[in-house]
């Protein structure tokens, strides 16, 4: 056997291998897609086929044409864009404050926002009603966006902090001596140099706000209520549209797949922070 | 030291775009504007504010409607899944200014909530009490005070496919072997009769394929349905004295009843729930199911067996007829800020029920208005759904706050149990006992 075909076969075996893994981690989403092209008795059949044996579009249709699902996918959207944008505005500047400064109360920051995460958040579901009300930003994206961040935030900032402690001290420095601020280096030489990390921290920040559930369901009623509220009522008390909810779970879990496919360069890129060239 | 600038970064010109945007979207989102626009329902003196489960949104519609027809009131009708409504309510009647002016509740949250709740007294008149199923009526009194006004109600009832029973060859073949003539069953020995008669392999493969009935065991309503059959007056437990009966004789007659049906249905009771339930009746799996009435007209159009459903009363037991009662009360916030108005409209809703009854799920809470349409063509489990409701053991589920922590925690687990084969009943439901009178004490 010659070293060409000795590639050719591990080639094989790693496409096979890929290949496996690919079926195994996306079976879900597949069936989920399998079964929004089901008629709504087989989609529920039981036992379950994995394929239709009539394709149909007619889930899609009757999902769509729900009353509220158009403005639902539109509130999602523009709750999870502030989110994210908030999330990042806020993460950024403290992520590089804290790594660059390196102060005990830097440290005792970046903890305390770690254990915030700790905390239910059906816990702080009561209060931050009351909270919204008297802001008067209660079902409105805004207000629900707000909520998101207190949940994407901590996670953003030590995301951020990771990518920031990746990045030498010297790369300011030189910005420094080129005639930078401290502000310009961070955003003319440090945050170019972190792309991915952005691109990684703003993916986390959409997908936290994207797919939360339960201060949607407690902070909005009707003008910011989100798609996953929007998909959990296809299961009420008095039967489950499988074949509907599948069909929207499909629908919304586009952006997030095309998101994530046009941040990959970005994210490769950022990972290897090759900047500084000596 | 030389700095490299990646080219794929956006230049000066695409930041300062990326910036207006995000000041553009920041600055729309502090109008505070949702896609719906307007300005916060409960604040506006011509809007009320009902939040109800997904499924029974339709049922309020029509009496939102004509609401506004006839007040100028808007009722704006807030959809929330059944998973997250509990907490939903919950959370809003602790802070202590809710945003909903009316709730519409799932009965066994009635006593959960019962704190929050304004006091309907007033609408419960003796003529009010008269149209009202007599369980209905005792669930809604929680501390002397009437906390919610039914506004629709369910019971299980009997579902058979007439293209069986109504074959001749069924008919010979049933009376020859069990002495008497096959029908719809009424009690707890024909229901195993025709159970048993029923599963069969069809095809001729060896495999049965046709079942008799289905046994549920990740739901706990049909048993606690059995339970009353069997003579049993406080189910589970005595919620006024906290005596726990749940290991009583009447309900072991009942546990034993309900699994001696497991030969007579597809394995995997311990996870079939309602929707299993529904579909494998529907796919022409089953013979019979015991079900909630509302599926009668919720049938779906490509379903096997869509034009072939008999609905009968829920079976008997030795105390007769017996369901649970699956009620939703409308109910008042007393943190509101419009009482009056959201008690008019729950009124208004009870003198209305019969417009609930021709939406799809078609479910109305007075008598009245379940006799009105009995007669008619498409309401045929109506009759039905009066037999059960109105029998005498008929009863509502215990009227204590830890009701869902006892059902997901205690009685759940103990079916899934039961179905098994060679479980011990009568030391599940002594366990169950113990495990309850943990939780209530």
């Amino acid at each position: 056997m010659n070293g060409l075909e000795t590639r050719g076969k591990s080639r094989i075996v790693l496409w096979a291998l890929l290949a496996a893994a690919l079926i195994l981690y996306g079976f879900p989403f597949i069936y989920l897609l399998l079964t929004s092209f089901k008629t709504p008795l087989e989609a529920i059949s039981v036992p379950p086929e994995v394929f239709p044996t009539q394709w149909t579009l007619e889930n899609y249709v009757s999902a769509l044409s729900r009353e509220g699902v158009p403005a639902a996918l539109v509130n999602s959207v523009v709750t999870a864009v502030i989110s994210t944008a908030l999330s990042l505005v806020l993460a950024v500047p403290a992520a590089y404050a804290i790594t660059r400064f390196r102060t005990p109360s830097g440290r005792v920051f970046i903890v305390a926002a770690l254990v915030t995460r700790m905390v239910p958040t059906i816990a702080v579901g009561a209060p931050l009603v009351e909270i919204m009300r008297n802001l008067g930003i209660t079902d409105t994206s805004f207000g629900l966006a707000l909520a998101h961040t207190t949940i994407s935030l901590p996670l953003s900032i030590w995301l951020m902090a990771s990518f920031f402690e990746a990045v030498p001290d010297e790369l300011d420095e030189a910005a420094k001596v080129d005639g930078c601020s401290r502000l310009q280096a961070l955003w003319r030489v440090v945050i170019p140099v972190v792309t991915g990390g952005v691109a990684v921290t703003a993916i986390f920040a959409f997908l936290a706000s994207w797919n939360e559930f339960l201060f949607a369901l407690l902070l909005t009623s009707v003008r910011a209520q989100t798609t996953p509220i929007v998909i959990a009522n296809f299961q009420s008390q008095f039967g489950l549209d499988w074949g509907g909810m599948t069909a929207l779970a499909a629908v919304y879990s586009i952006p997030v797949i095309l998101l994530t496919l046009f941040l990959q360069r970005h994210i490769v890129a950022g990972l290897t922070l090759g900047a500084v060239k000596g | 030291m030389k700095l490299r600038t990646r080219t794929r970064f956006p230049g000066r010109r695409a930041r300062v775009g990326i910036a207006a945007a995000t000041t553009l979207i920041t600055a729309i989102a502090l109008t505070g504007c949702g896609v719906g626009g307007g300005g916060d329902a409960s604040a506006d003196a011509d809007t009320l504010t009902v939040v109800v489960e997904g499924g029974g949104k339709a049922e309020l519609e029509p009496i939102a409607d004509l609401y506004k027809e006839e007040t100028g009131t808007t009722v704006k009708l807030v959809e929330l899944p059944y998973a997250g409504l509990y907490d939903r309510i919950s959370t809003e009647l602790s802070s202590g200014s809710p945003t909903f002016d009316v709730a519409a509740l799932d009965a066994i949250w009635l006593s959960a909530f019962a704190d929050g709740l304004a006091p309907l007294d007033d609408l419960y008149t003796d003529d009010v009490k008269d149209d009202l199923f007599g369980g209905l009526v005792t669930e809604a009194k929680v501390n002397d005070s009437f906390v919610g006004m039914p506004v629709w109600t369910n019971s299980e009832i009997l579902f058979y496919r007439t293209d069986l029973f109504e074959d001749p060859t069924n008919k010979a073949d049933f009376e020859a072997k069990f002495g008497y003539p096959l029908a719809a069953p009424t009690d707890w020995e024909q229901y195993r009769d025709v159970a048993e008669f029923f599963t069969r392999d069809t095809d001729g493969d060896g495999q049965t394929d046709l079942y008799g009935t289905d046994v549920k065991g990740a739901v706990e309503t049909e048993w606690l349905a059995t339970v009353s059959q069997a003579g049993e007056e406080h189910m589970v437990l005595d919620a006024e004295s906290g005596d726990v009966t749940i290991a009583s004789a009447e309900h072991l007659e009942a546990l034993d009843f309900y699994t001696s049906l497991l030969p007579y249905a597809p394995s995997g009771a311990s996870q079939l729930d309602w929707a299993g339930s529904q579909n494998l009746f529907y796919q022409g799996n089953l013979a019979m199911m015991r079900f909630w009435g509302h599926a009668y007209r919720a049938t779906p159009d490509d379903s096997v067996v869509k034009d072939s459903i008999g609905v009968a009363p829920m079976i008997a037991g030795p105390a007769g007829i017996g369901g649970v009662p699956g009620a939703w009360y409308l109910s008042v916030p007393t943190a509101g800020a419009k009482q009056e108005a959201a008690k008019e409209f729950v009124q208004f809703a009870y003198e209305h029920n019969d417009l609930s009854a021709d939406t799809s799920l078609g479910l109305v809470a007075r008598k009245s208005a379940f006799e009105a349409k009995s007669g008619e063509a498409g309401f045929e489990n109506y009759p039905a759904l009066l037999d059960t409701l109105n029998a005498p053991q008929t009863l509502p589920r215990p009227a204590t706050p830890e009701w869902q922590e006892i059902v997901d925690s205690v009685l759940v687990p103990m079916l899934q149990k039961a179905v098994e084969p060679g479980a011990d009943n009568a030391a599940l439901l002594e366990e169950a006992k113990s495990q309850i009178e943990a939780i209530i004490q």
